[in-house]
């Protein structure tokens, strides 16, 4: 094994480790107040303009922000939190867009689209790749280095 | 003369110069009567000279309270300061149409200058028709569905006070920013139109070779250099001002800016797979356009009100007026593309995915895929109201899902592309390249998890992070040791310092967003709280009153040191209540605070809300690092010899002899 070898599997053994410890080991955590702002970044401010519960500070924005530090506090899950709000202000107040219906399509079309990209970019390298390669002739060799030996001249 | 009148006449004068330019410009295609469409440039001159009079009279109107412009009694005060009250004129609708013509004729002015050599060559020709033809749909906006120059008639208060206007958005007048961030922005949106011009006429006329591809090559990486710069200030702004800790909120108007910034980032990379293979001819064009509409899409989803954002202006008739026109850009295009189609088949084909035009079209594949994810989220909201009467919103967790998986491959990317050799790499060549840049991720992660950061994303995007960054510095230190300073200008090596910008904005951006920390506290004078390490005193509160505002503010001391101040300020004009937040930064980590609730006296209590984000001010220091490395990217490089197959320039008449700092 060359000393490259060596040094790229201490490398990969090294990231590889690094990222597992940070996965695995989940550090200090998180606060009842770091959920709730966390959150409130995922729902809209009714009355706002384009604004989150987490960035608005209009009356009714710091409302729901006490009511989420409130379910938060009693512990429940963000699913239960999610419903909540949905069925009190609509469906819109939602930043995460449902998957039922029409709705669905704003997850779907995306990873689709990727799909399609993929396998048409694959279907063009196989085309490419079948199509058979011209061979340098003389002359083109001569070309290139007469242009090298110009280059390296100055 | 009236300032209103001054303004109305230069706009008319504008638009006379913009009709009669584009006339004389046909006409003179049409009998192939090139001295026409040459002299046709004092117009240019013209309807620069139109604009500035019009910028000046809206300025002056502002600077010298002149109620009688109705846009000046709307948005000016005479309680505004001197600065804001500049900045007045961008912060509604028809003073920021005025601003975006002002500079789109700059940029008129500065093709017509540059290429007034090849003044008589159709390919500038229909280039300057297009450029006449967008400044008069600007200048036609100004005299139809965004007047600038509307006369008022001030009365004075019941009282005999003399009228006073609200004065603009009080939040567009609380920071220094707001008077950067428009104008650099705009220069960043208006300076695509200049490749999107030339890409309309090399399909014109036909040649649809490289020629205008190096004609413009500068002008789109300073265009897109300013949107950067532009986009990076915005969100220190909204940092600045808003208050809630957060700096990018995914709003339909920042995404509005960041599309154009996404297919032009594509642009600039498979470019260079056009310059050196010949090929993704259909794909370059297709970028500009895009880019280019998207400006004038995003325009229409900031002016027309149509989707909810902080940054839309009041609805008025200019949306329709805008989407006709971008439907007219979008149909124009693709006809011509089609047209021009047999011709713009490209001879090359790429020999292995694993080379650098291979690392470019994957670059451009996601970098399509992300401007897909971001355009469909903006706008899907529209569509499904439209379909089945819904509304639904979508935003941060959305965007985030999706694009974060995008992000990580990008920055993979960034690490493996550059050292890429054209054409087709051995596994040799990427294993010797490659092993110090990977080193570095690796070393980034280890240091991150000694430091205490967890969690495999922020993790995996140090790494990457790291190695991206390493790559990146390879190339520079590489260049810099065979070139000298050489090493550090052209394309390739100032792309490298714009790739560390990048990987400082993603690395920032990760860990604020895993590791921010928020908390709010009712605290009495004299007393402490403590969050993420740092300790924040009230200390007391204090009350001054502003020509235009009254203030509230607390002074807050920050792990015993000097007191930030955070307030609110109360706008009795404009009758509108907002916050004033304050940071203090450091190189490790921002502590931002806001005041939430205000004390009745001086020894009430008073709410805060602190928001601790590690690493904040690498952000914008990313910001200026991309800003620089554009420049540094547009000096000429290593000078291309006249052989090289790369730099063999379409042979034309009277060229300009400046050479040409290809290197890639």
């Amino acid at each position: 094994m060359t000393r490259r070898t060596v040094s790229w599997i201490l490398v990969v053994v090294v990231a590889v480790s690094a990222l597992v410890i940070a996965a695995v080991d989940e550090g200090e955590p998180q606060t009842n107040s770091d959920r709730a702002y966390s959150l409130a970044k995922d729902f809209a401010c009714p009355v706002c303009q384009g604004q989150s519960i987490a960035e608005s500070d209009v009356p009714i924005a710091r409302t729901i922000r006490r009511n989420i530090r409130i379910w938060v506090d009693e512990g429940r899950s963000e699913a239960f939190i999610r419903d909540e709000l949905v069925s009190i202000y609509g469906e819109d107040i939602d930043y995460s867009p449902s998957t039922d219906g029409i709705s669905a399509l704003v997850w779907v079309l995306p990873i689709v689209g990727g799909f399609a990209a993929i396998a048409g970019l694959t279907i063009v390298f196989r085309r490419w790749q079948a199509e058979a390669v011209s061979e340098a002739t003389a002359a083109d060799e001569a070309l290139v280095a007469a242009a090298r030996r110009e280059r390296n001249d100055d | 003369m009236s300032n209103a009148a001054i303004g109305a006449g230069a706009v008319a004068l504008g638009m006379a110069c913009a009709v009669v330019g584009s006339i004389i410009v046909v006409l003179g295609l049409a009998g192939r009567r090139p001295r026409w469409f040459a002299e046709a440039r004092t117009l240019v001159f013209g309807m620069m000279a139109a604009s500035v009079g019009a910028f000046v009279a809206m300025e002056r109107a502002l600077i010298t309270r002149d109620f009688t412009v109705a846009f000046v009694a709307e948005n000016g005060s005479s309680r505004t300061p001197a600065l804001f009250n500049f900045a007045t004129l961008w912060s509604a609708l028809e003073g920021s149409i005025l601003l975006w013509t002002l500079i789109l004729c700059g940029y008129v002015v500065a093709v017509v200058l540059k290429f007034r050599r090849q003044g008589d060559d159709p390919m500038v020709g229909w280039a300057v028709l297009t450029l006449f033809i967008v400044s008069g749909f600007f200048f036609l906006l100004m005299l139809t569905v965004a007047t600038p120059f509307d006369t008022f008639d001030p009365q004075p208060l019941a009282d005999g006070t003399p009228f006073d206007g609200p004065g603009p958005n009080p939040l567009l007048q609380n920071h220094i920013l707001m008077a950067f961030h428009p104008p650099v922005l705009y220069l960043g949106y208006v300076g695509f139109t200049v490749p999107f011009a030339f890409a309309i006429s090399a399909l014109v006329t036909g040649r649809v070779g490289e020629g205008w591809l190096l004609a413009t090559r500068r002008w789109t990486v300073m265009a897109w250099g300013l949107l950067s710069l532009g986009v990076v200030l915005g969100a220190w702004w909204s940092y600045e001002t808003l208050g809630w800790g957060g700096y990018w909120a995914w709003d339909p108007v920042e995404n509005a800016s960041f599309l154009p910034w996404l297919t032009g980032t594509a642009f600039l990379h498979s470019v260079m797979v056009q310059e050196r293979r010949g090929m993704l001819r259909v794909w370059n064009l297709s970028l500009v356009i895009a880019t280019f509409s998207l400006t004038i899409l995003g325009t229409f989803i900031t002016r027309s009100g149509v989707l909810q954002s902080v940054h839309a202006f009041s609805e008025s008739g200019i949306g329709p007026a805008i989407l006709t026109f971008f439907g007219l850009i979008v149909v124009v295009s693709l006809g011509l593309i089609a047209w021009r189609g047999d011709e713009l088949r490209s001879p090359g084909r790429i020999d292995s995915p694993i080379s650098r035009e291979g690392a470019f079209l994957a670059n451009n594949v996601l970098f399509a895929a992300f401007a897909f994810v971001v355009l469909l989220g903006t706008v899907f909201p529209l569509i499904v109201e439209a379909i089945d009467g819904r509304t639904i919103s979508v935003g941060n967790p959305y965007f985030d899902q999706m694009t974060m998986p995008i992000g990580f491959t990008l920055l993979f990317l960034m690490a493996v592309a550059p050292v890429l050799p054209w054409r087709k790499a051995s596994g040799t060549v990427l294993a010797d390249r490659l092993i110090w840049p990977a080193w570095m991720g690796a070393g980034a992660m280890v240091v991150s998890l000694l430091i205490g950061a967890r969690g495999w994303a922020p993790t995996l995007a140090f790494g990457l992070g790291g190695f991206a960054g390493g790559a990146a510095l390879r190339q520079v230190i590489l260049a810099s040791r065979r070139q000298g300073w050489r090493g550090f200008v052209g394309r390739t090596n100032g792309g490298m310092i714009v790739h560390i910008g990048v990987v400082l904005i993603a690395v920032a951006f990760a860990a604020s967003n895993a590791y921010v920390r928020q908390g709010e506290f009712t605290l009495l004078p004299g007393e402490t709280a403590e969050i993420a390490g740092h300790t924040l005193t009230y200390e007391g509160s204090t009350f001054r009153e502003y020509s235009n505002r009254t203030e509230w503010t607390a002074a807050v001391s920050v792990d015993g040191g000097k007191a930030y101040e955070p307030g609110i300020a109360v706008y009795p004009f404009a009758s509108q209540t907002i916050g004033i937040p304050s940071v203090r930064s450091t190189i490790f980590d921002d502590v931002a605070l806001s005041v939430l609730s205000f004390p009745e006296t001086e020894e009430d209590d008073v709410i805060l809300r602190a928001t601790i984000q590690p690493l904040i001010v690498w952000l914008w220091i990313g910001g200026l690092v991309m800003a620089f490395g554009t420049l540094l990217a547009v000096i000429p490089g290593k000078r291309r010899h006249p052989t090289s197959p790369t730099s063999a320039r379409v042979p034309e008449p009277d060229q300009d002899p400046e050479p040409v700092g290809v290197d890639a």
